[in-house]
């Protein structure tokens, strides 16, 4: 067995998932995507390390309000308390282990197990047992047996919650990403606030895919995957010489694995996707003054980004479209998406904007069917031996990228849309951080790329 | 037992329920057809303000483990609960609440 193996059983050893990329050879091995194995580990050393994103606090606007939503497999029931403050807490009861709330969301007094009726309040604490005194003879510390809690915290309406005592604060963990979050959630001084309900699908492949494709890949929005979508929003009378894809922007890693890409000064992009009334209210009048007044004109002329937030928080800010991709083993996720809209928008703009969003990128949207078409097709062609032993390649942009940073963005940039370092850059750390086996050792991960070394 | 002064009409609205606080034991008061009824707000089965739970059709359900009870009589609708609300009298005068208790 090899010398660091903790918690999860162990199919390879550090110095082989270290190997799983090579940055050098512009490669990386497939198995990350369905190894059992890997997969149990990530749930360890991932997902019940990092900041997970819960929801947006305008699903849990008022005092009892809830929400229940996962930590990688763990389920949680998320909850805001008289006082305002948010609760994030195992939903597991701590008799025999069933589910403490088996709704998707509502309003609560308390948590009621529907096995033996052992209850809980708003905040998690276990308040009543039947037959306490009769049964346990009063020998239960109720106090001892609350679910377990997570660390809590929100960035701009973002719910997150962490498992780890020893992991740095979410603002810190967030780091350079909170610039491009921003671009979404800090046009105005109201903030945002979610589209009422959260889409909920199941697609059988890696949750992986999804991820590093929203960290890294404008390549296939522009090459073939999504042009039929495209062109089905064109406006009839648009000159397709002014609809090319954009070429214009940056391929950017950051640290802790999250990664963005973005179009710079190309709105006509919007235009395709959101139409009209809202690439107007985006890109000009008083909004997008507003909007340039707090985050500069460099980035309200950002038009569109891809993120992802290490590990599975992957949004489009523009489009606004925010997504959790929810592992069930190395073969399936269920997708959860909601919309955030500028809350002083105008309602007009509102509708129009969430309208939009769920025809490209919602269970039925136009660009969505592209992307979960591709990701479960790979996964599909991976349960073949022979596929499962082929190298992919990764190596775009690694020969040309450079820490040169012309728009003076934060993170480590590639000056074309299309490019691979911010891919590399997650596969990179996700092999790091698979192999720390605590926080301090997580936290002396190096985020440069060893191809600008 | 004397009429006690609980709070305005005009705070409760028609099929609602709400909790008064000012006696010796906690009260769940309810208005349905324009009549206002009271009956102890604590569950007979475990320690849980009714008030909190979810009223229909004149029977509340407590939110803890659902027993379920008549507000009119205290009858119990549904176990786990076994033992009947007390009922106070209650009525509305010069549109305020009155409960004797």
């Amino acid at each position: 067995m090899n010398a660091s193996v903790q918690g999860a059983l162990r199919s390879y050893s550090d110095a082989e998932i270290l190997g799983m990329i090579d940055e050098k050879a512009g490669v990386y091995n497939p198995k990350i995507y369905t190894d059992e194995s890997l997969y149990k580990l990530e749930l360890e050393r991932i997902f019940a390390r990092t900041w997970v994103c819960m929801g947006h606090e305008s699903q849990i606007a008022k005092p009892g309000d809830f929400i229940t939503a996962y930590i990688g497999e763990d389920p949680v029931v998320v909850s805001r308390q008289k006082d305002g403050s948010i609760r994030v807490f195992l939903n597991q009861c701590r008799h025999r282990g069933m589910r403490i709330c088996r709704a998707d969301s509502g309003n609560a007094k308390a948590f009621t197990c529907t096995y033996h009726g052992w209850a809980y309040n708003q905040g998690g604490e276990l308040v009543s047992v039947p037959m306490e005194q009769e049964a346990f003879g009063g020998c239960l510390n109720k106090k001892e047996w609350g679910p377990k809690q997570a660390r809590v915290d929100t960035y701009k309406g973002l719910i997150f919650a962490n498992w780890d005592a020893e992991a740095p604060s979410l603002d810190e963990y967030l780091g350079e990403a909170k610039f491009y979050m921003d671009i979404m959630l800090d046009r105005c001084e109201g903030g945002t606030e979610a589209v009422p309900g959260i889409q909920k699908w199941v697609i059988p492949c890696n949750w992986k895919f999804a991820a590093e494709q929203f960290a890294s890949d404008a390549y296939h929005a522009g090459t073939t995957s999504h042009l039929s979508g495209i062109m089905a929003g064109v406006p009839d009378d648009v000159d397709l010489s002014q609809v090319a894809p954009p070429t214009t922007g940056l391929n950017v890693h950051m640290s802790n694995g999250h990664g963005c890409g973005l179009f710079l000064r190309n709105p006509m992009f919007y235009m395709t996707i959101l139409g009209p009334k809202v690439t107007e209210y985006l890109t000009a009048g008083p909004a997008y003054e507003e909007a340039t007044r707090r985050l500069g004109k460099s980035r309200t002329d950002v038009h569109l980004c891809h993120c992802n937030i290490f590990p599975n928080l992957s949004f489009l800010a523009g489009i606004n479209t925010v997504r959790m991709w929810q592992p069930r083993g190395p073969n399936e996720i269920e997708v959860w998406t909601f919309t955030v809209v500028d809350k002083t928008a105008p309602a007009e703009i509102k509708e129009e904007w969430s309208r939009n969003v769920s025809r490209t990128f919602s269970a039925g949207g136009v660009f969505e069917q592209d992307d979960g078409e591709n990701w479960c097709d790979i996964q599909q062609v991976l349960k073949g031996h022979v596929a499962q032993q082929q190298k992919f390649n990764i190596e775009m942009a690694s020969h040309t990228i450079t820490t040169e940073n012309p728009e003076g963005f934060p993170g480590i940039s590639f000056a074309y849309t299309y490019g691979e370092e911010s891919a590399r850059g997650m596969y990179r750390y996700w092999t790091q951080i698979m192999t720390a086996p605590d926080w301090p050792s997580i936290r002396e991960i190096k985020p440069l790329p060893v191809a600008a070394e | 037992m004397a009429w006690t002064k609980a709070f305005p009409s005009a705070d409760l609205p028609e099929g609602e329920m709400k909790q008064f606080a000012g006696a010796a034991e906690p009260i769940l008061i309810c208005k349905l057809g324009g009549k206002v009824h009271a009956v102890q707000d604590t569950c007979t089965h475990d320690t849980w303000s009714l008030a909190d739970g979810f009223l229909e059709d004149g029977i509340v359900e407590c939110s803890l483990h659902f027993a379920k009870f008549c507000v009119r009589t205290g009858q119990v609708k549904a176990l786990p609960a076994c033992d009947a609300l007390k009922v106070f009298p209650a009525k509305i005068e010069n549109d305020f609440i009155y409960i004797d208790c």
